[in-house]
């Protein structure tokens, strides 16, 4: 006979442990299942190269579209998921990011506005302990000081801080889920750099550190190496009434729930719905719109690099950075492309990986690879544009006619970045070079285009037409059946995305909870 | 000489995955596994095993050509022991690169390329080539794909083991004390690789 429980919870990040976390503290009984392995603080070690066990790789995503959306680098597995590898860079979404559609006719609007998230970004900063200087930061929205003063400035952030003191644009400390100072028993930062490695002192407001240890205080339990495969329904496909799910050997179980939470990340949240299909539903589940997997996205982002005859201590701060500028933030322009754009300052570098200083400079090899090395380990310097996409819905998620070793069909992405995406990014690229040139740099090139963050594909929206959950993260064919993450997210803005699901979480399980008995029957 | 139960350490999960942030990774000596650096098992002969020796020499010289260094420090070994490791637990920087696993598929068949393409531009393989004419190789595939090319990607493999060469070279503690770097760890290595 198959277990039972009040909610079960696909997925073990950020926004799996804010549901966990409201929901057990409720007195419900709550399981949270891991494709991944279960993971502590003393398994985050301070290397680049085992750091890359906290991230994605199979069940793999094939891509077929124009441009990757780097999901392998972005998604986490095991405990914690994406968020235990996150850089804890949470800038606020701004008032305008929610209406785009009614303020510029551009992009889609949110069901909510900035004043209806507000007090949870509030609260989750206060619960985290953010890190940031709210004088300082003359672009941020309304909202509570932070509780902790900023992120030191090393010479990094103070050479690279010239170029845009050049070009008159502002600056202020990067707002930080990183704790400056003792915080609620976790240590501040060291600032050595490793926060790509996963923070094992718990500077780094992680879900190992933060939701988590209440969920799992109030009584919640945490399953690793359970791959969910398919959300069940009752016959008529009215309600979720658990999921399906293969263990490490290969056996599939069924446990039910009165309530799902899919918090997977926005590609596995897609494909399980779809794999999710039945005959009340035989476009997958919570797709009666049409729209699932849909509105694709990732912020365009580009690394403006320049070599300088200083000592840049480029290996000390934290992997967020250490100052940032919204100065471009203004979504319309005289001319140009439409949507935000935002600079990140001198985040710390490692010599290996992806972000590391040998790949900033992938043509070259050998002697030339060596001399470079032994001069950018002491001049490098870099900031990091990170563009706003636009949902557009033949940007998708989409199921592959390849199958898993479970017999499932794999995810498809198929994403190309958005013109409006592609002309901030370029902007950002001339922009950049002038601004690291102007900070003193005798050499200034620039990285290909990248992906940061994956958002939509099971956006929220009024209508039940037009998206695939509500404003509080509900599905609305399925109303005991929610969405975590930002594959909610109907538009990109150009914040990191950590914050802005944090705060919807926390919304979204409120709403659970203060709502069960009508929600589940 | 290490000590004894360093030389015959158990490889349970758990010292695995303690062997692989301080760099050890599990490697066969005659027979037995160790836990060991590249770098370590390529100066006691660890057993390969998924490359073979004409795969392991190929590897070392392209390796070496990329970064100076990485043939003796362990690349041949570091790659042969990941090319079989679980994708999610793989250490490659190949799963970033949106290199489908299992991951042996793509260094078989890129160095299998690497060579056919040497014995046509050179009538040699690409371990008998001389200093500028395996750098003309190397400059060949790292930008463009060669007509006579027959594998992955060609940029795309260039990428790869030159990542696997820095990581070798540079991405330790040793590596980053040559670039006068402070390695800074949360949780200190107990030795140097």
């Amino acid at each position: 006979m198959a277990e039972k429980v009040d909610v079960v919870i696909v997925g073990a990040g950020a926004a799996a442990s804010v549901y966990a976390a409201v929901l057990a503290e409720a007195g419900k009984e709550v399981r949270v299942l891991e494709t991944g392995p279960a993971r502590k603080l003393e398994d985050l070690y301070s290397s680049q190269i085992s750091a890359r066990r906290l991230k994605w790789a199979v069940p793999e995503l094939l891509e077929a579209g124009k441009d990757t959306i780097w999901f392998n680098y972005n998604a986490g597995r095991g405990f914690g998921g994406a968020a235990v590898h996150h850089f804890g860079v949470w800038p606020r979404y701004h008032p305008e990011d929610f209406k785009e559609r009614s303020l510029y006719g551009r992009g889609l609007d949110w069901p909510l506005e900035y004043e209806d998230l507000r007090p949870y970004y509030d609260r989750v900063q206060a619960e985290v302990g953010l890190s940031g200087d709210t004088e300082a930061e003359i672009w941020r929205p309304p909202g509570d000081p932070y509780p902790l003063p900023p992120v030191p400035v090393f010479s990094h952030g103070r050479i690279l801080a010239r170029g845009f003191e050049a070009l008159d644009m502002n600056v202020a400390a990067v707002p930080l889920a990183i704790l400056t100072a003792p915080y609620k028993g976790r240590a501040a930062c060291t600032y050595d750099g490793w926060c790509e490695a996963g923070c094992p002192t718990g500077a780094l407001a992680n879900p190992l550190v933060v939701y988590f240890p209440r969920a799992l205080k109030a009584g919640a339990t945490l399953q690793p190496r359970s791959h969910v495969t398919r959300v069940l329904t009752d016959a008529k496909g009215k309600l979720a009434t658990g999921v399906e799910y293969v263990d490490d050997t290969g056996t599939r179980h069924t446990l039910l729930a009165d309530s799902v939470v899919l918090a997977a990340f926005t590609v596995e949240n897609s494909r399980i719905l779809l794999n999710s299909a039945s005959t009340p539903h035989p476009d997958g589940l919570a797709n009666s719109s049409g729209l699932l997997g849909r509105y694709l996205m990732t912020h365009p982002s580009v690394n403006i690099f320049g070599l300088f005859d200083e000592d840049m201590q480029n290996y000390m701060g934290v992997n967020g950075g250490q100052l940032f500028s919204q100065d471009r933030f203004n979504k319309v322009r005289k001319a140009g492309p439409f949507g935000s754009r935002q600079w990140i300052i001198a985040p710390a570098l490692k010599p290996n990986d992806l972000l590391g200083i040998a790949m900033t400079r992938a043509d070259l090899f050998g002697p030339d690879l060596q001399s470079f090395m032994e001069r950018a380990a002491r001049g490098l310097g870099t900031i990091v544009a990170i563009s706003q996409d636009q949902p557009l819905p033949e940007n998708r998620i989409e199921l592959a006619d390849t199958k898993d070793a479970h017999g499932f069909p794999l995810a498809r992405a198929v994403y190309a970045a958005s013109a409006d995406g592609l002309g901030l990014w370029n902007a950002s690229v001339d922009e950049g070079q002038a601004l690291i040139k102007a900070a003193g740099a005798d050499e200034v090139w620039h990285s290909p285009r990248g992906g940061q963050h994956i958002m939509g594909g099971t956006i929220m929206g009024d209508k039940p037409d037009a998206s695939v959950t509500n404003a509080v993260s509900q599905t609305h064919d399925i109303p005991n059946l929610f969405i975590g993450g930002p594959g909610v997210f109907p538009t990109s803005s150009a914040v990191n995305s950590t914050f802005h699901l944090y705060a919807l979480a926390l919304m979204s399980a409120e709403y659970l909870r203060d709502n069960w008995a009508s929600v589940v029957a | 000489m290490p000590p004894r139960s360093s030389r015959h350490a158990d490889v349970n999960r758990r010292s695995f995955l303690q062997g692989t942030g301080l760099g050890l990774l599990a490697f066969s000596l005659a027979g037995t596994q160790v836990l060991l650096t590249p770098r370590q098992a390529r100066a006691r002969g660890a057993d390969f095993k998924s490359l073979g020796s004409g795969e392991v020499l190929t590897l070392e010289a392209l390796g070496e050509v990329l970064v100076p260094g990485a043939r003796e420090a362990g690349i041949a070994n570091f790659v042969d022991q990941q090319m079989s490791a679980d994708p999610n637990e793989s250490l490659l920087m190949a799963k970033y690169l949106n290199v489908a696993p299992p991951y042996s598929d793509f260094y078989h068949a890129g160095l299998a390329a690497l060579d056919r393409l040497s014995n046509v531009q050179f009538d040699a393989p690409f371990v008998e080539l001389e200093q500028e004419q395996a750098v003309t190789l190397v400059s060949s595939i790292s930008n463009s794909v060669p007509d006579d090319w027959d594998g992955p990607p060609p940029p795309l493999f260039y990428l790869c083991v030159r990542a696997d060469a820095v990581d070798v070279v540079y991405g330790t503690a040793e590596g980053f004390a040559k670039l006068k770097i402070p390695y800074l760890p949360h949780i200190p290595p107990p030795e140097r690789w």
